[in-house]
C-alpha cells in the first residue's frame, strides 16, 4: 500500500516519540514566552517549560477548553500577527459568539499534508474524481477536503451541499469515484438516487466514501457499504484542530493520528487523569505544529479509546477508535448514561429497521422518558398490525438489553423522518432544564 | 502596484508577438479535441495557416451550444489524470457546461486574480471577506485562490446570513469585500438598520452582474469604500478576465492570456476599436480546456489605448447581452433552461411567462405557468403540491429560488411571431 510520506508514516515508534518530545518542548517554550494566555495558564498550574523533561510530562500542562476560545473571541489568543494570517474559519456557536480559528500559510500546509496522507492511506490518488459534498465556506469540511484532494492530484468536484439530484447527475456524468460528506447526507443521496432510478452500485463509478463530521457506527458502515457498493471510511477533525484531518486507513480500524502533527491523550473526563491505551475516555489533543492558534491539551469532548499498536497497514502512528459520543451529547436517562451512537449500533443490527431514527427525550413528572422513533425498511413495512407489534417488541427488547434502560419505541413509515444535508440532528431533547 | 509588471505593461509589438506565439500553441493543443479537429479541417485551417493575428478570422466561432453538445468531457484537451478541478456553469438546457482545469490552469487563474487585486492596491496585509458562493460557481474559489496567492487573510464567508456577515466585517476588521453589487446594496441597508459602523472597509470588488455608475456612487457612499468592477466567465476560468484599475474608466483585459475581438453579433464580422459589439475571446494559456474564438455573448467596446496606469487596452463595462441570457442575483439563466424544466413536468402546459423584478435591491423571478387539465385533478392540495414541485425543479436546474404561480389554461398571452416570454422589469442598477 502506497504512503504519501513513507519516511514519516512508517517511522519507528521510538523515533516518532523523540520527534514529538522535541516539538512539544519547543511549543511549550514558545507559548510560555510569547502567549500571555498560555503563560498565565502555566503559571496557575505551577508548571514551567523546564519541567517538561520527557513526553509523558505533557500531563503536567493545563487543559484548554472550547470556552477558552469563546471567551477570547475573536482572536485574543492567536499567537501570530495579523500579517501572517491567511485564513479564518468560523464555527457557529450554539450559544453566543462563534468560535474563530485563524491559519498561517504553514497551518494550511500542515492541515493539507495531514489529509493528503489520510486520503492516500485509503487508496485515493491522481486517477480519482473526488466529489466534495461538504459545505464550502466558513465550515472547514468543504475547503479542507478540497485542499487535501487537490494535493494528491485527484480531480476535485466542489459540489458543496444541497441540490441532491444535481449531485447525483454530476456523480454519474463526471465519473466521481469518491465522495466526501456526512454519513447522513450519503444516506439521503442514496435514497434520492433510488427515486431517480439510479443504482449507485451499477450506474456510477463511486467506490469510496469519506464520511464524518458526526458520529456513526460500524453497523451503519456495513449497511452503507452493502447498499451502495462502496468502502466507507471515517474521517475525523474539528475546526479547532484546523478541520477534518485524520481518517482510517484501509484496515478501517481507527483514525491514524499523525504523531508529528498531534499528540493524543485519552483522559478521564471527570478527574482529568490520563488513561491507558484501550481505556475509554475523552479525546485530548495537543497540536504540535500550529502557529496561529496553538492547542495544548485541548479537550474536544469526544469519547473514544486509543490504540498504540502498529497497524497492519504498516503505519506506526497511534489510532483513535471511532467516536462513541460526545461528553455533552450523553443523555442521562433515569441515571443511566446513554449515547445516541449506542442506540444506532443496536438498531442497525435489526434487519427490519431502516437507516433513520430519532430520539425524543422528555421529562414526564420527575422522570426522563426516552422515545425512539424508528423507520422501517420498505420490505418490512406492512399493514399487518401483528407483524408491526412483533417488530416493535423486538426493537424495544434489543434496546433495553444494550442500554439497560426501558425505552419506548414508535415504528414509522419509511421516508417519514427528517433527512439531513449537513450534520444530522437525531436527538430532540424536550426537557426544560 | 503591479503583480507582474513586465507582462502587464508589454509594449504593443511585444504583446502581439507573444499573442501570436501562444495562439499557434493553442492551435496545436486543440488538436486533442475532436470538435476542433473537425471544425478546423472543415474550415480548411491548419496550424500553419495562422501566420498573423489577423488570420484568426479564418477560424469559425465556438458557441455555448457547442460546449453543451460536448457534455461532459468533449472539450477536454488533456487526459482526466491531469484535470485537478471541475467547475460547472449554467448551460442552455438541462445539462450544465463543464469546465476543467489542470494544476497549471489553477495557478494561471490565481495569478490573473492576483494581478487584478494588486492593481487596485489590495495586498498581503488586507483582510478579505469573500461573500459569493463557493463550490461549483467559479466566483468563490476563483477569488479565494487569487487572494491566497497574494497572502492576505481570507474569510470564506460565502453567501447568506447578512447580519453575521456584517458582524464579521466589524469583528475581524475586514478591509476588502467581494460580492454582487445587488448583494452589496442589501448589505449596506442591513448595516444601516443595525447601526453598524463598517469603517475598516476600503475596497469593494463587485461582479457577476451589470451595474451602473449611480450604484457605484451609492455603494461608495454607504459602505465607505472604493468600488471596482470585475469581469469574468467560467468558460474562460471564471473571474479574473478583466478588471478596473484605479482610473475606473474601463476594464483592463489581460491580453497576454486572452486574445480579444469585438464582432458584429449578426454578421460575425470583426469591428474596429470604439465600435460596440460582442466580445469574442480566444484564451491563450488554458491547458485543460482550450477554446477558439469563444462567443461570450457580452456586449462591449474596445477602448482607446493609453491608460494612465500604463497597462494595455481596456474594454468598456459590459452594457448588455447579444443573446437572451439573464443575470439574476449573479446567476446566469437562459430562458431555454426554464422552458426545458417546465416541459419536463406533464402537469403544466406549454405556455409560460417569466417576470423579473428587483425588490429591496435583490432580484426576484416569478414564473407563471398554465396548468395542463389532462393531468390535473383540480384539487386544492394537488395544486399546492404541484406548485412546490415546479419551484423545486426550477431551483435544482437554475440554482435559483423562484416564485411560481399556476394559472388557468388559456390565460397567458399567445404569440404569433417570436414569443416574448421574459419580461425584465428591473431598472438598470
Amino acid at each position: 500500500m502506497k504512503s504519501w510520506d513513507p519516511r514519516i508514516e512508517e517511522m519507528p515508534k521510538e523515533d516518532l516519540q523523540r520527534m514529538q518530545y522535541k516539538l512539544l518542548k519547543s511549543l511549550v517554550y514558545r507559548l510560555y514566552s510569547f502567549s500571555p494566555f498560555y503563560h498565565d495558564r502555566m503559571k496557575e498550574q505551577n508548571v514551567h517549560p523546564d519541567d517538561i523533561r520527557e513526553l509523558s510530562d505533557v500531563k503536567k500542562l493545563p487543559f484548554m477548553f472550547k470556552r477558552d476560545l469563546r471567551d477570547n473571541y475573536p482572536d485574543k489568543i492567536f499567537t501570530s500577527t495579523q500579517e501572517e494570517l491567511v485564513r479564518y474559519h468560523v464555527s457557529s456557536g450554539t450559544t453566543g459568539k462563534p468560535t474563530v480559528v485563524g491559519y498561517t500559510q504553514n497551518d494550511l500546509n500542515t492541515w493539507t499534508t495531514s489529509l493528503a496522507r489520510a486520503l492516500t492511506s485509503i487508496g485515493l490518488g491522481r486517477g480519482d474524481v473526488i466529489q466534495v459534498s461538504y459545505g464550502y465556506g466558513l465550515f472547514t469540511g468543504g475547503l479542507g477536503l478540497h485542499y487535501g484532494a487537490e494535493r494528491i492530484g485527484a480531480t476535485v468536484l466542489p459540489t458543496s451541499v444541497g441540490n441532491t439530484e444535481r449531485q447525483i447527475e454530476l456523480m454519474q456524468d463526471l465519473g466521481a469515484t469518491a465522495i466526501a460528506c456526512t454519513p447522513s447526507y450519503l444516506l439521503h443521496i442514496g435514497e434520492v438516487a433510488e427515486k431517480m432510478g439510479v443504482d449507485i452500485k451499477r450506474d456510477t463509478k463511486l467506490r469510496t466514501g469519506i464520511l464524518g463530521a458526526e458520529p456513526w457506527t460500524d453497523r451503519m458502515r456495513t449497511r452503507i457499504e452493502d447498499w451502495l457498493g462502496i468502502k466507507a471510511y471515517d474521517i475525523y477533525g474539528t475546526s479547532e484542530l484546523s478541520g477534518p484531518m485524520f481518517t482510517e486507513c484501509r484496515e478501517q480500524k481507527g483514525f491514524h493520528i499523525w504523531s508529528d502533527i498531534a499528540l493524543v491523550e485519552i483522559i478521564d473526563p471527570n478527574t482529568g487523569e490520563s488513561l491507558e491505551s484501550g481505556q475509554k475516555g475523552e479525546l485530548t489533543i495537543t497540536i504540535l505544529q500550529k502557529e496561529a492558534l496553538p492547542m495544548i491539551r485541548y479537550r474536544i469532548g469526544d469519547i473514544t479509546t486509543r490504540d498504540d499498536e502498529v497497524c497492519a497497514c504498516g503505519r506506526t502512528h497511534p489510532r483513535v477508535q471511532r467516536i462513541q459520543g460526545r461528553v455533552d451529547d450523553m443523555l442521562i436517562i433515569r441515571g443511566i448514561n446513554v449515547f445516541p451512537s449506542q442506540i444506532e449500533y443496536a438498531l442497525m443490527a435489526i434487519p427490519e429497521v431502516g437507516q433513520h431514527f430519532q430520539i425524543v427525550v422528555e421529562r414526564k413528572g420527575a422522570l426522563d422518558d426516552m422515545l425512539v422513533r424508528v423507520e422501517l425498511t420498505k420490505e418490512s413495512f406492512s399493514d399487518k398490525i401483528n407483524d408491526l407489534m412483533q417488530v416493535r417488541q423486538k426493537v424495544e427488547h434489543r434496546l433495553r438489553n444494550s442500554l439497560n434502560v426501558n425505552v419506548n419505541v414508535e415504528l414509522v413509515e419509511p421516508g417519514s423522518l427528517p433527512r439531513f444535508e449537513g450534520k444530522a440532528k437525531r436527538v430532540v431533547d424536550k426537557r426544560s432544564l | 502596484m503591479f503583480w507582474d509588471k513586465k507582462i502587464e505593461t508589454l509594449k504593443p509589438g511585444e504583446l502581439r508577438e507573444l499573442q501570436l506565439k501562444r495562439l499557434k500553441k493553442t492551435l496545436f493543443q486543440v488538436q486533442h479535441v475532436d470538435f476542433y479537429r473537425n471544425l478546423l479541417s472543415d474550415a480548411g485551417v491548419k496550424p500553419s495557416s495562422i501566420k498573423t493575428l489577423d488570420d484568426i478570422q479564418k477560424i469559425p466561432f465556438t458557441k455555448k451550444q457547442d460546449l453543451r453538445d460536448g457534455y461532459p468531457f468533449g472539450f477536454f484537451a488533456v487526459p482526466m489524470k491531469k484535470v485537478v478541478r471541475i467547475h460547472t456553469t449554467s448551460g442552455t438546457t438541462g445539462k450544465p457546461t463543464v469546465v476543467g482545469y489542470t494544476k497549471r490552469d489553477l495557478d494561471t487563474w490565481a495569478n490573473l486574480i492576483a494581478r487584478n487585486m494588486t492593481m487596485v492596491g489590495i495586498g498581503e496585509n488586507d483582510i478579505f471577506q469573500n461573500m459569493v458562493n463557493y463550490g461549483m460557481f467559479t466566483g468563490g474559489l476563483g477569488f479565494h485562490y487569487g487572494a491566497e496567492k497574494i497572502g492576505m487573510a481570507v474569510i470564506p464567508s460565502a453567501t447568506g446570513n447578512t447580519k453575521r456577515q456584517i458582524e464579521m466585517i466589524m469583528d475581524f476588521g475586514v478591509t476588502t469585500i467581494h460580492c454582487t453589487p445587488s448583494y452589496a446594496m442589501h448589505l449596506s441597508e442591513v448595516a444601516e438598520e443595525m447601526n453598524a459602523l463598517l469603517d475598516s472597509l476600503k475596497t469593494g470588488i463587485f461582479g457577476a452582474e451589470a451595474w451602473s455608475e449611480s450604484v457605484r456612487r451609492s455603494l461608495e457612499k454607504r459602505l465607505g469604500l472604493t468600488a471596482y468592477d470585475s469581469y469574468g466567465i467560467s468558460e474562460l476560468f471564471g473571474p479574473g478576465v478583466a478588471f478596473e484599475c484605479p482610473e475606473r474608466d474601463g476594464l483592463h483585459i489581460w491580453h497576454d492570456s486572452y486574445l480579444v475581438e469585438i464582432i458584429n453579433p449578426k454578421t460575425g464580422e470583426q469591428l474596429s476599436d470604439g465600435e460596440r459589439g460582442e466580445l469574442v475571446v480566444t484564451p491563450l494559456v488554458k491547458e485543460a480546456m482550450p477554446l477558439l474564438r469563444y462567443r461570450t455573448g457580452d456586449v462591449t467596446v474596445l477602448m482607446e489605448d493609453g491608460c494612465l496606469c500604463k497597462r494595455g487596452q481596456k474594454i468598456s463595462r459590459i452594457t448588455g447581452r447579444s443573446d437572451d441570457m439573464l443575470v439574476i442575483r449573479g446567476i446566469n439563466v437562459f430562458p431555454s433552461q426554464i422552458e426545458y424544466v417546465l416541459l419536463k413536468i406533464p402537469e403544466v402546459g406549454n405556455q409560460f411567462m417569466v417576470y423579473i423584478d428587483r425588490i429591496n435591491h435583490l432580484d426576484e423571478m416569478t414564473v407563471e405557468v398554465e396548468i395542463n387539465r389532462d393531468y390535473f385533478s383540480g384539487e386544492l392540495a394537488d395544486l399546492a403540491r404541484l406548485q412546490k414541485k415546479v419551484v423545486k425543479e426550477l431551483r435544482d436546474a437554475l440554482e435559483l429560488r423562484t416564485t411560481v404561480k399556476l394559472v388557468e389554461p388559456g390565460s397567458l398571452p399567445r404569440f404569433e411571431g417570436k414569443a416574448k416570454r421574459v419580461i425584465d422589469r428591473r431598472e438598470v442598477i
